[in-house]
């Protein structure tokens, strides 16, 4: 038999944590090829036409690893449409002629469920095993985290234009080299040091703008445009909370989370909204009201839970003039149009800033 | 106190439940005008540009009744059984509504029966909420379920009726849709009026036995949670042998029938299928070109059909 390769979707730099997590199961790793304008064309050519695109850019990093040599793909699955795609793009895959087993990580919510698709990843892996590997790519996926944070807030301030990138970069390498939960630790502690000494030219009271929405777009700079980036470029702080280890503990413990999430949105929202609507509402409340400059809310088209979330967040940003930036992705955004909004959007909230001062 | 029910979403699938719970609490109900042009036109300009159709078509009819009642009732709904779901406007239709037209006076109930929260306690309450004795709306509940599970077994006849009625010469076709679409004057009704004009005879995915059919579908997909999605893709394999052609009708951009469609496109062979999908701005005109080609390919394999029966 030949040897089992497993692959995943892309999302971001976490496919650093989801290989680690395939090798220490035991299984082989094969990371889909960076993702590129090829890997959409590819995906879409294949895809329902208007379905959200993240199902587009998982189909194409499917069918370009399948191609590289794939045989099992580990998928996941959330509280929308996402929860259906490992279904459909099995199906869609198989009429391509493609032969390989499709592991869904999230047909339920249950820790037995969870134990039993990883044996399909890595037959006959232990239950020990299986924490251990998780723990370790959990681990890996917060330092991730935590290094993006510090990103997000600093990067646009940096004196010597690269010095961020630099640090991450050999970060990244490091990280996917580490293998024991220490050389984990350590590496993020030193990274964060690295950071904080890097200099730069930052403002006391920097422009703050929060970014919400849905997870995969929030998560995957090529699918936003770095959106995040360039919003940083304009001398901008980005905050972002949506991060994927804050989902998977939010999916284990989903009734108070959600509880809590609805005294935060309150007044505006009775029910939850669905998948990481009541969050993005939350969030704006929240950070409305801690002073934040504006927001920018972000999701693919036709994101249902996304769009429900807007017309609540259309009417906070009328009745307290709150900028909010609503930007929608899909297999079509051309990345000039999005450099033009974030450029409209940071020059407004440089002269609300401004006439705020004066005052 | 006159409540107002919009006709829109699932007006069309529970209006027996809720008319007949809400007149029975002593409440007037007034339901607002089949959907036309100008109440398309509000609901498009009050939604958010990317809204589903339905969703705007709810707007449109919410906004319709304002001025002519006390309250609108608009009710929540998440989950009427574990571990299933409905598609996450449903969740979102009382808080869109509340927040896009804030003036408006709001009657609800939930139904969630992931975290426990079951119809019939919710809508007691909510009746409770407005001064109705628990008596009067317990027993206005039985007679409200009672009414709705009476025209439910109406329409699972109506099935039976398709299975044992003799085929006529001409082509049968089903329609598959949600219930709020195939009954709107505006969205589909116009699509099965036209088939019937052309001569075919037309069933629909809600002439179906709904628990039947969730079942059915839940086989034909394992994964797929949302409740009516499951009753759209089991009606198409119940009535598979007893029709001629399928003709999907979906609205843009449907979340849960984009995929299903997909899906059922690649499991179900052997029978022609069609989609149509409808937005605000669909022409009659192309509609109709395309039901027709799709009637005369119908045509023409049946009557190839009959060729080969003969020859046989």
């Amino acid at each position: 038999m030949s040897e089992r390769l497993v692959t995943f979707p892309h999302m971001g730099e976490y496919w650093i944590a989801f290989e680690t997590l395939v090798l220490e199961l035991g299984a082989t790793p094969l990371v889909p090829p960076r993702m590129t304008k090829h890997t959409l064309e590819v995906g879409a050519r294949h895809s329902p036409e208007f379905v959200c695109v993240p199902f587009k850019y998982n189909l194409g990093n499917f069918i370009e690893a399948l191609d590289a040599g794939a045989s099992v793909i580990g998928q996941a699955g959330g509280g929308c449409r996402f929860g259906y795609y490992a279904e459909v793009q099995e199906a869609i895959l198989r009429d391509l002629g493609y032969e390989f087993e499709m592991v869904n990580l999230t047909s339920s919510w249950s820790v037995g469920e969870f134990i039993a698709d990883f044996k399909r990843i890595a037959p006959g892996v232990s239950t020990l095993r299986i924490a251990r590997a998780f723990a370790i790519a959990y681990r890996k996926a917060k330092a991730l985290e935590a290094v993006d944070d510090r990103v997000r807030k600093n990067v646009g301030f940096e004196s010597e234009r690269g010095a961020h990138d630099r640090v991450v970069g050999r970060f990244h390498r490091e990280l996917r080299a580490a293998g024991a939960f220490r050389d984990v630790a350590r590496l993020e502690e030193r990274t964060l040091a690295e950071l904080a000494a890097l200099p730069l030219a930052k403002p006391e009271r920097p422009l703050r703008v929060g970014v919400v929405g849905e997870l995969y777009i929030l998560m995957e700079p090529f699918a936003n445009h770095s959106i995040e980036r360039r919003l940083a470029e304009h001398g901008v702080e980005v905050h972002r909370f949506v991060t994927l280890t804050k989902l998977i503990e939010h999916g284990i413990r989903h009734r108070p989370h959600v509880r809590a999430l609805l005294g935060e949105a309150d007044p505006w929202v009775k029910y939850h909204l669905g998948a990481d609507g009541t969050e993005s509402v939350a969030m704006t409340w929240k950070l409305m009201q801690e002073g934040f400059d504006g927001m920018a809310h972000l999701k693919p088209f036709g994101c249902m839970p996304e769009v429900s979330a807007m017309s609540v967040l259309q009417r906070i940003s009328r009745e307290h003039t709150f900028p909010v930036l609503f930007v929608s992705y899909d297999a079509q955004t051309a990345e000039t149009g999005i450099r033009t909004r974030i450029e409209a959007f940071a020059d407004m909230l440089v002269m609300r800033a401004r006439g705020r001062n004066s005052a | 106190m006159r409540i107002g029910l919009p006709r829109a979403l699932l007006y069309h699938k529970y209006h027996m439940l809720w008319t007949t719970f809400l007149e029975e609490c002593g409440f007037t109900t007034v339901v607002s005008p089949p959907t036309n042009r100008g109440i398309l036109e509000r609901g498009v300009s009050l939604a958010v540009d990317e809204s589903c159709l339905p969703m705007k078509v709810l707007l449109g009819h919410i906004e319709a009744l304002a001025g002519r009642c006390d309250a609108v009732f608009v009710p929540r709904q998440e989950a009427f059984e574990r571990g299933e779901h409905l598609c996450v406007k449903f969740m979102g239709a009382y808080d869109i509504v509340r927040n896009t037209i804030p003036e408006l006076r709001l009657i609800t109930y939930d139904v969630n029966a992931d975290h426990g929260v079951d119809e019939r306690r919710s809508m007691i309450a909510m009746a409770r909420s407005l001064g109705v004795p628990a008596r009067v709306a317990r027993r206005a509940y039985v007679l409200a379920e009672a009414a709705q599970h009476a025209h439910e077994v109406e329409l699972a006849r109506l099935q039976q009726s398709v299975a044992d009625s003799p085929r006529s010469d001409d082509v049968r076709i089903l329609v598959v849709g949600h219930s709020y679409n195939l009954a709107d004057e505006l969205i589909g009704a116009p699509i099965l009026g036209y088939l019937r004009t052309l001569g075919a005879e037309v069933v629909t995915s809600d002439e179906v036995d709904k628990a039947l059919a969730r079942r059915t579908g839940a086989g034909m997909s394992p994964t797929m949670k949302w409740r009516y999605n499951k009753e759209l893709l089991g009606s198409v394999e119940l009535y598979r042998d007893m029709v001629d052609g399928i003709v999907f009708v979906v609205t843009f951009p449907c979340g849960p029938d984009s995929l299903m469609a997909e899906l059922c496109a690649r499991r179900v062979t052997g029978i022609p299928m069609t989609t149509l999908v409808l937005d605000e701005l669909a022409g009659e005109a192309g509609t109709r070109t395309r039901l027709e080609s799709f009637v005369d390919i119908l045509r023409e394999r049946r009557r190839r059909g009959h060729v080969r029966a003969v020859g046989a």
